[in-house]
């Protein structure tokens, strides 16, 4: 602290540094030194793409202009992201927010992420233009980013899928046969049951586009629009991850029991009956 | 404001008399900050209230009704012209579409911000510190009256047998406890906290006002369309942001920055979009020593 104290209380050498400005925890900084890398720029990536009229009128099946909205939002808005970390030399982004907004006319994509580099990438060192071309984008946290890298796994980008569906109608006959019976609605059921997958589906071509062998940490949202409840959507995104060393390395984690837990074994308080169900709690 | 001529107010003076100091550190942060070697010593604070003035010199409302005249965009602030593709229009056609940033916003909140800072760093030298940590900010508007509250919070402390800052301003961090400690072990000594709001209006012609509201506009081609005009004011009002707070950073590094986007609609496409980004300004005094390539466990509780 000292040390630290002294280094404010003379002028700065003069620097014409690019000063380093990052959205990681201290925490998450340390951790991605210790894996041999460092935090360059704070980025950012926005697209707010057009939704045609009457794409939320009554219909059935998959609403598929919504779906393609929302993945050209998507894949304009990670364009964007790559452009500023190559802007700022880096060779991947980690730790991306994803903001998705579906509004009735527009659909709005802000991802904003860490743009990373090796340590000793600062230099001209070999592979350093190739990474910088294509930098790979992830939404993993810096803790699961080192332990992916560990086991010889690394991000190259955010697979997305998202699939929009008008929740089918029951003609007023069956509605009326149905509505003292506990059955199950199928139509409902299939109509669910298929967004579902093909959400999924494309997530999992997105991931295979851009060259990943699978997707971790994937998420999985759903449910009716605001604005029209007879439309419901589902989207699912994470991190496709390509295998980068020769085979997978196993982690081999330690088995740790820690000897500081809760576990209260006798209190004092049961002394005097207010504790009937024993010692423990 | 007090009788001796300072800017704060009585009641602060006479606080920062008293003998008995006071914090607004967790004890888990205290006992960091005693094992660190900063003695609390008072609580600070500082305050601003700001009137937004519209109206006033560069404002939008001076520019007049063409995009081609004067205005900020003149004094080298961003701006992006967008001119109507169609050939026949009418008097509520939107012939011509700008994104303004708008730098009478951004200054004003700048001048209240570093105002209220100015005046937490005012208390924390009158009671001698060497820094302030734990700060914690907070920018709201005072109910109905088109006002906004700048309010600063933190613990002032002394660095037990350290120097003072050269110039005497105390340093400031967001970090306190066991997050200051880490950053300090690894290196990183705070200098201030620093943010900047950067403000974009957007002016949507024609084009933009068919997006985004979903009209089946002259020449808009069927299918989902990237609004271009809207994307690039989202992305350029965050590029502001971070180019203001580089301004301050002075070749230093900013450590767990944070971005908050309003967007307000007003009519037709026609929107504000206000970008926040503050963070932790800190300086390189000793080279990195990696910590140990931590061992992965598995808790068995």
């Amino acid at each position: 602290m000292l040390r630290g104290a002294q280094s404010l209380a003379v002028a700065p050498s003069p620097s014409g540094a690019r000063g380093v400005t990052s959205d990681l925890s201290v925490d998450e900084a340390l951790l991605l030194h210790a894996a041999g890398w460092e935090p360059l720029d704070l980025v950012c990536g926005v697209a707010v793409v057009s939704v045609p009229v009457g794409v939320w009128n009554w219909g059935s099946g998959a609403i598929s202009l919504a779906s393609d909205a929302h993945n050209s939002a998507v894949d304009e808005a990670a364009r964007q992201l790559r452009g500023e970390c190559s802007e700022a030399h880096g060779h991947g982004v980690v730790g991306v927010r994803v903001e998705v907004a579906v509004n009735p006319h527009h659909i709005d994509v802000e991802l904003v992420g860490t743009a990373v580099r090796p340590v000793d990438a600062g230099g001209g060192r070999r592979g350093n233009d190739a990474a910088q071309a294509m930098p790979f984008v992830s939404d993993l946290s810096a803790r699961d980013f080192t332990l992916l890298e560990r086991a010889g796994w690394m991000p190259v980008g955010l697979a997305f899928g998202a699939s929009f569906v008008y929740a089918p109608r029951r003609t007023a006959g069956t509605a009326m046969r149905q509505s003292t019976q506990n059955v199950e609605l199928t139509n409902y059921t299939e109509a669910m049951y298929s967004a579902r997958e093909s959400a999924m589906e494309k997530m999992q071509h997105s991931a295979l586009q851009a060259g990943g062998q699978g997707v971790v940490e994937v998420k999985v949202t759903e449910g009716p629009m605001a604005f029209a409840r007879h439309a419901v959507g589902f989207t699912a995104w994470g991190t496709a991850v390509r295998l980068v060393a020769r085979e997978h390395r196993f982690v081999r984690p330690e088995v740790v029991l820690p000897l500081d837990d809760a576990v209260v074994m006798f209190e004092a308080e049961s002394l005097r009956g207010r504790n009937e169900g024993g010692g423990t709690r | 404001m007090s009788a001796d001529g300072t800017d704060l107010p009585e009641a602060a003076v006479r606080r920062l008399e008293s003998t008995a100091f006071s914090s607004g550190l967790t004890v888990p942060d205290f006992a960091a900050c005693l094992e660190l070697g900063l003695q609390p010593v008072a609580l600070v604070q500082g305050f601003c209230v700001m009137q937004w003035g519209w109206y006033g010199p560069g404002a939008g409302f001076m520019r007049g009704m063409s995009p081609y005249v004067g205005g900020p965009q003149s004094a080298g602030a961003y701006s992006e012209t967008y001119r109507c593709p169609h050939v026949s229009i009418s008097a509520e056609h939107r012939a011509w579409g700008q994104n303004l940033e708008q730098p009478w916003v951004e200054s004003a909140w700048a001048q209240g911000y570093g105002t209220a800072y100015s005046r937490m760093l005012e208390e924390a030298t009158a009671h001698g510190a060497h820094g302030v940590v734990g700060v914690v900010d907070r920018v709201s508007n005072v109910a109905e009256s088109g006002t906004t509250e700048f309010h600063f919070l933190g613990t002032a402390v002394v660095v037990d047998g350290g120097p003072p800052p050269l110039g005497g301003a105390p340093w400031t961090t967001y970090l306190a406890g066991q997050r200051l400690t880490k950053s300090i072990e690894a290196g990183f000594m705070p200098v201030a906290v620093v943010a900047a709001l950067a403000s974009v209006r957007v002016w949507a012609y024609c084009m933009t006002e068919y997006c985004m509201e979903g009209t089946l506009g002259w020449g808009v081609p069927a299918g989902p369309q990237l609004v271009e005009q809207v994307s690039r004011a989202h992305m350029a009002v965050r590029q502001l942001a971070r180019k203001h707070v580089r301004a301050q950073l002075a070749g230093d590094e900013l450590h767990g920055a944070r971005i908050d986007v309003v967007a307000r609609q007003l009519s037709q496409g026609d929107e504000v979009v206000d970008c926040t980004l503050r963070g932790n300004r800190v300086r390189r005094f000793k080279d990195f020593d990696p910590i140990p390539s931590p061992r992965p466990t598995v808790r068995l509780s």
